[in-house]
């Protein structure tokens, strides 16, 4: 199997040095290696950050496996390396390369990002460059290597098309093999980029930036975005028409040094029947659809007897709306604890946490406890479609206390769409009988104190949700609203973390921002800003900078209102729910009038008119 | 239930010379996972796995001849012991062979390493002649000057390599590296980069670690 020995020849000089050399190397049980000489198409698959959180990614696993599954075709890893190993690279004259072969990226067929959140951009950028790339999509004239994104923040690339040669909006599994047939094809005819590119847009899902022009009008507000040379003039988010049948890893690449998520991650379902109103995932992954019972536990061991885990996750965006999800426990636990794994459930739903459900999993370690009412009082949660309430809260939390839960985190967010001090009171009063419930208990453990956390985060308004016309709070009043919670609080019991406002408020510019904003990522990349999500990283000064240069105004962005019939940057992109569905759902928030779950009632979010009625399984 | 005290011996080279001595723990505990030998767990209120690594690898230098033991709760022919395991570890890692345990941990004294660099013999040759050769070592209570002279327990010096037999185990642990580079500092020599093969391990009573 192939290695580039020069390379690693090079890297063992000074790997010693750097943190995390095992990071850097490749060689892990799982990691897929091939005959370079049998291989046809190389796609390097890169995640804007680093290793430790990259590796936690299973849309990564999913592709990684699908990709590797052709003979012919082989899909390798790359990571942002940390400051260090940066440094050395670039001081060494060694471009970024990619994990499997250690062989440079940039002679690769495609070069392909996954762009799950915004703060990332400047990093995709750091690493075109360590690649010895132009950053500029114009300035790379060769057939390859095609630069490529996917992932939820493709429903609005705009801040990215300077960059970026296509995007694949929606579900990969199937685009992806469909672009590197097309690129089999396009080297044997030794086609022009153009050509590819051309070619490439009329595969469904599928868009090349580069073949739409987008005019302005005088208050900045989007003209017209006008497709050319056969390009379509709405992209449709594409989905595999049969997600029991899709392809699920068998196998992940075990890392040698510790991971954020290190352990096997089994996808339960996908989308999500609830409806919150300021989720993005809970409208792009739409529609609804399980796996198998049968599927998910032959999954489960299939991992973790290829990996050695001794810990399975299940993932999904509400792990407790699986509809026999005491069935799928029931099966599954009879299987882990056999065989000594642990379970662990993350995305469970405060409502539907039963006794059952918190039997099966207390058999797992015990720490902690979160639960997200997002929202203060009955009133707001009503607004946001968050269908729980208080009293659902209390009773989780009375069943985690008696099975011995002490600590609880409690997630909010402030600057929700018609706030009030109110709802920010409320925050606390929940806490508070949080607290109260503990002492309500009487067979609670004497001496130990419990502790609730609140975590705040603030509000961003994101494409696609009914939520995308809202101004994003701005800066004062998030301040006001935090230091007058913070003025509340006189119990040692309850402790508060808050976001910081200006890592908010850019995530907010990035997500609706138009192509102009691209400059501004060019600018702040060029001021040296790299992994932004990263606190000891993060620099605002130069993002404020570098938006000020360009003359573009983030508040024009982020805290500005914006009226139903405005065109979104966005709205050349169909992410199959529809503008008509978001506009009666953001009236409805407006009123206070929460939306049934899609397992209740249908709401006609336009899914179906789309993609057919066979596909949503909500109602079956 | 038998209880086999066994131990394996094994190389760790290449790439895998960057896992640490606590991701290897964890790199080998999936390995047998992965394996399905019946290997004994530890019987607390969280039962893992036990396998204990005799003697660690300093980061960046590999082994040719490393040892951990395990216990195997069922009678099981050491060959076949042996390659299920290397069906189950990365590439990098390979058992050689499997055995039952002679010597305890505690029986360890010296390794043998096999340094492969720019050297000068002669100048290796009149460094090893020196009478003291004083290092910087950092211990727990800080730095401590040590006489590496008396350290030397072997020393072989060939073209483009050479070959040192240092204390390792309980007692005193000395890092070749400390070596090159007190020889370096004395010629003023910038570092260069060096491959360091720990190749044996040794018990006390000069007899190899097996």
């Amino acid at each position: 199997m192939y290695q580039n020995v020069e390379m690693m020849n090079k890297l063992d000089e000074f790997l010693t040095e750097v943190r995390k050399p095992a990071s850097y190397i490749g060689g892990e049980v799982g990691a897929v290696t091939k005959d370079k000489s049998t291989v046809d198409v190389r796609f390097a698959f890169c995640f804007p950050d680093t290793y430790e959180i990259g590796m936690s990614h299973l849309g990564m696993k999913i592709l990684y496996g699908l990709k590797n599954n052709v003979p012919n075709y082989w899909c390798e890893r790359v990571f942002m390396p940390l400051p260090d190993m940066e440094e050395q690279m670039r001081l060494r004259g060694i471009p970024l390369y990619a994990l499997e072969s250690l062989d440079p990226i940039k002679e690769f067929d495609f070069i392909g990002f996954t762009v799950q959140y915004e703060m990332c951009y400047t990093t995709i950028l750091e690493m075109l460059d360590l690649a010895g790339l132009p950053v500029l999509s114009s300035e790379r004239r060769e057939l390859t290597p095609i630069v490529m994104a996917g992932g939820p923040c493709v429903c609005n690339a705009e801040p990215l098309a300077d960059f970026i040669d296509l995007f694949a909006v929606g579900e990969g599994e199937e685009m992806n093999l469909e672009l590197m047939r097309l690129m089999e094809q396009c080297k044997t005819e030794k086609c022009s980029k153009n050509e590819f590119l051309k070619r490439a847009a009329q595969i469904e899902g599928i868009y090349v930036p580069s073949l739409y022009d987008v005019s302005y009008n005088e208050d900045g507000t989007i003209k017209e975005i006008v497709p050319k040379d056969g390009a379509p003039s709405s992209v449709k988010k594409r989905i595999v028409p049969d997600f029991d049948k899709a392809y699920a890893p068998d196998s992940f690449v075990v890392p040698f040094t510790s991971i954020v998520h290190d352990r096997a991650v089994v996808e339960v379902l996908r989308g999500c029947i609830r409806g919150c109103r300021f989720c993005q995932a809970g409208y792009i992954y739409r529609p609804f659809r399980e796996r198998k019972k049968s599927t998910i536990l032959e999954s489960t061991k299939a991992l973790c007897e290829s990996t050695g885990y001794d810990e399975v996750s299940l993932s999904s965006l509400s792990t407790s709306d699986y509809k026999d999800i005491e069935g799928l426990l029931g099966e599954l636990t009879d299987y882990t604890t056999a065989e000594g794994i642990n379970l662990s459930l993350p995305s469970l739903r405060v409502d539907r946490f039963s006794d059952e459900v918190l039997k099966k999993i207390s058999d797992v370690r015990r720490s902690g406890l979160t639960f997200a009412p997002e929202a203060g009082t009955q009133r707001l949660r009503d607004v946001i479609n968050k269908n729980v309430t208080e009293q659902n809260v209390l009773d989780s939390v009375k069943i985690a206390f008696e099975g011995g839960y002490t600590n609880i985190k409690l997630y909010f967010m402030l600057g929700l769409p018609t706030e009030t001090v109110e709802d920010v009171e409320g925050i606390y009063n929940l806490a508070r009988r949080v607290i109260d419930q503990y002492y309500a208990n009487p067979n609670r453990k004497k001496g130990k104190p419990p502790s609730v956390s609140i975590s705040l985060s603030t509000f961003i308004p994101k494409p696609f949700t009914p939520f995308e016309f809202e101004p994003q709070a701005d800066e004062e009043t998030i301040r006001e609203r935090q230091k007058h919670l913070m003025s509340l609080i006189n119990d040692k019991k309850i402790t508060v973390s808050r976001s910081k406002y200006p890592i908010s408020l850019l995530e907010a510019v990035l997500a609706r921002g138009d192509r102009r904003v691209g400059r501004a990522v060019y600018l702040a990349w060029k001021k040296g800003c790299k992994l932004d999500g990263w606190d000891e990283y993060f620099d605002f000064e130069k993002w404020r900078e570098a938006f000020n240069e360009c003359g573009l105004d983030m508040s024009f962005y982020a805290n500005r209102k914006r009226s139903f019939d405005e065109i979104a940057p966005w709205s050349h992109i169909n992410m199959l729910v529809s503008h008509d569905f978001l506009v009666r759902e953001n009236r409805l928030a407006h009123e206070g009038i929460c939306t049934p779950n899609c397992r209740e009632k249908c709401s006609d979010c336009g899914v179906i008119q789309n993609v057919g009625g066979e596909c949503c399984r909500a109602l079956r | 239930m038998p209880c086999v005290n066994t131990r394996a011996f094994f190389s760790k080279t290449g790439r895998a010379k960057y896992i640490s001595a606590i991701d290897l723990n964890n790199c080998v505990l999936r390995a047998v996972r992965r394996s399905r030998l019946p290997v004994w767990k530890t019987e607390g209120f969280n039962p893992h796995t036990y396998v204990a690594f005799v003697l660690p690898l300093s980061l960046g230098h590999e082994g040719e001849r490393e040892a951990m033991d395990f216990r195997l709760l069922e009678d099981i022919p050491y060959d076949e012991v042996a390659d299920r395991l290397n069906d189950a570890l990365p590439p990098d890692i390979r058992v050689i062979s499997v055995s039952v345990p002679i010597h305890k941990n505690a029986d360890i004294a010296a390794a043998e390493y096999r340094i492969e660099t720019d050297i000068d013999k002669e100048r290796l040759a009149g460094f090893a002649a020196l009478n003291e050769i004083p290092v910087e070592k950092k211990t727990k209570k800080g730095i401590a000057i040590l006489d590496l002279k008396p350290l030397i327990y072997k020393l072989e010096i060939s073209e483009r390599s050479f070959s040192v037999r240092l204390p390792a185990g309980n007692e005193l642990t000395i890092n070749p590296a400390l070596l090159l580079d007190a020889y370096q500092k004395h010629y003023g020599l910038s570092p260069s980069p060096a491959r360091i093969v720990r190749t044996r391990i040794f018990c006390a009573d000069g007899e190899e670690f097996c």
